[in-house]
């Protein structure tokens, strides 16, 4: 019978979202779908549809009229799901921080499992990058089998919230934290 | 939108695209009879942001993020603007090297091009080749920059790094190495019986419609339209590296197709020129002095004319950046193309204009 579980480690589909990043990452992820690096040993295939994709790659920092076809990207890709944001400005802004029509990061909009820094980007980091969010693609399913409540703690949710906080810095975290008690 | 036509949208997000861009097509049957774009999805509030948030020192790396493809020529275009205002003389040597990255990235970029056509024409084998021969581009532009796609190599007064004999000798072999692979090139788009069929006579754009239509860049040449910045610039000096205007009648994919790979050798002749006849100097002079006054620079991009307005006050924040893109003034040249085509040909079309939406949205 047809395995699933084990085909989607062994062959994950990447789905590619340009989120207003200035092209120079997206060209490295092509030169690291190319021979020289060549991500296809892995069994990725860069796919353009939604719904048959596993990884999710997002490059550039979120802009005003690209966040609502970033979350619809999001929610019709089937579970389970691995967002990678490729490059300093999908990560956290970069360049791009604090200007007018820019999001400041992916992970304002949606939940991150890995982030890539670089500006641009090198294909070795994306490569790397992919390979680790093969292992939480992994992890993911075998979570999604277990029972699970609907109901979650507080403290569940909030150490999930303050990820992004203790990436940039742990006094502005425990402060945050210290905040919501 | 009548009863006997269909609206077909391409975008934003589609395989065949880089980046985001929409297009709405109203088809009947095959034809494409209408077409509806909208471009400003990738729209980041740059040029605002120049006049108030950065220093004008720092803002020839923020322009640079305005396109991954023409970084170098965003940041030479500003750099040079500023020298202007500045009145600041800089040595051969730094020229030289401007142009030798320069026409590295627009190797880079047509080759990218090239391969991107080939792929959405479903011809997949040939983009991995052109893809895997583009990385001896890259990895010249690494060995010269330090950074295969983001080099902040120019700074005001010249540039950041010097080049070495040993650097010479290595690009000397790679261009040389590139120049057969070019070679074999030509034979594959001139004579290879599926690509012709996909790109001999579709998507053609006549003269009077590029000059009515005020078309630029590859786009404009490959009618026959005769129009180089690089031919009318006094900034860097085009004219002794061997400089030749290319252009090509017809106006089709196969043509733009080919000028790419004209102008793809000629490069690679400018770059040899360039590192025979290195000067001798210092690459970088200081520059001192606040900007005052307002000034254009014009620059040739892989794409196009690339046009910078600075106006600077006498203060460390200027007052005015404007920036008109390549892409941007193709636009209505590239709605007339599509016009009377079949759908199924509309990604091939789409990519050989190599459309820099994050260019033109800013």
């Amino acid at each position: 019978m047809f395995d699933l579980k084990k085909y989607r480690k062994k062959s994950p589909w990447i789905l590619h979202y340009n989120a207003g990043s200035c092209n120079g990452c997206d060209i490295e992820i092509l030169a690291s779908l190319s021979p020289k690096y060549d991500l296809e040993r892995f069994g990725v295939i860069n796919t353009g549809n939604p719904k048959q994709s596993d990884i999710f790659l997002v490059t550039g920092p979120v802009t005003f009229r690209s966040r609502e076809r970033l979350v619809e990207l999001y929610t019709q890709m089937p579970e389970p799901k691995v967002v990678v944001a490729v490059g300093s400005c999908s990560c956290t802004g970069g360049v791009f921080r604090d200007m007018v029509n820019v999001e400041d990061g992916v992970d304002r909009y949606i939940p991150v499992d890995v982030y890539i820094p670089g500006c641009a980007v090198s294909p070795e980091l994306i490569i790397d990058g992919l390979v680790q969010g093969l292992e939480i693609l992994e992890q993911k399913g075998k979570e999604s089998e277990k029972p699970f409540k609907l109901y979650k703690e507080p403290e569940e949710i909030r150490g999930v919230l303050s990820k992004r906080e203790s990436a940039l810095s742990l006094d502005a975290a425990k402060e945050l934290n210290s905040d919501k008690n | 939108m009548s009863k006997k036509t269909v609206e077909i949208p391409l975008g934003s997000q589609h395989i065949s695209l880089l980046e985001p861009v929409r297009f709405k097509f109203e088809c009947e049957n095959e034809k494409i009879i209408r077409v509806d774009s909208d471009v400003g999805f990738v729209h980041r509030g740059i040029e605002r942001a120049c006049t108030t948030k950065f220093k004008f020192d720092t803002i020839s790396t923020v322009v640079a993020r305005i396109c991954g493809l023409c970084a170098i020529t965003h940041s030479l275009s500003y750099t040079v603007a500023i020298e202007k205002l500045l009145e600041g003389e800089i040595s051969m040597k730094a020229k030289y090297l401007r142009i030798l990255l320069l026409e590295l990235d627009r190797i880079h970029s047509h080759m990218l091009c090239l391969s991107h056509t080939c792929e959405n024409a479903g011809f997949e084998a040939m983009f991995m080749r052109i893809m895997g021969d583009r990385e001896l581009i890259m990895e010249m532009q690494e060995l010269v920059t330090g950074n295969r796609v983001q080099f902040d190599f120019i700074t005001i007064g010249g540039v950041n790094r010097d080049i070495s004999s040993v650097k010479v000798q290595e690009l000397r072999k790679t261009l040389t190495v590139l120049t057969q692979k070019i070679e074999g090139y030509i034979e594959e788009f001139e004579n290879n019986w599926s690509l012709s069929l996909k790109f001999k006579g579709i998507g053609a754009l006549s003269l009077e419609n590029a000059y009515k239509f005020n078309a630029i860049g590859p786009l404009a040449r490959a009618s026959g339209l005769k129009i180089d910045v690089r031919n009318e610039i006094d900034y860097l000096p085009y004219d002794k590296v061997g400089f030749k205007m290319q252009s090509r009648s017809g106006g089709d994919i196969h043509a733009r197709n080919t000028l790419r790979l004209d102008e793809i050798r000629n490069s690679i002749e400018i770059c040899n020129n360039i590192l025979d006849g290195l000067p001798e100097g210092e690459i970088i002079t200081k520059i001192k002095g606040k900007p005052l006054g307002e000034t254009i620079v014009r620059f040739e991009a892989p794409r196009g004319e690339l046009m910078y307005y600075v106006k600077g006050n006498g203060s460390a924040m200027l007052d005015r950046v404007r920036i008109k893109t390549p892409t941007f003034a193709c636009i209505p040249a590239f709605s007339d193309i599509f016009v009377g085509q079949d759908y199924a040909d509309a990604p091939a079309i789409l990519a050989s204009f190599d459309p820099c939406l994050s260019c033109t949205a800013k």
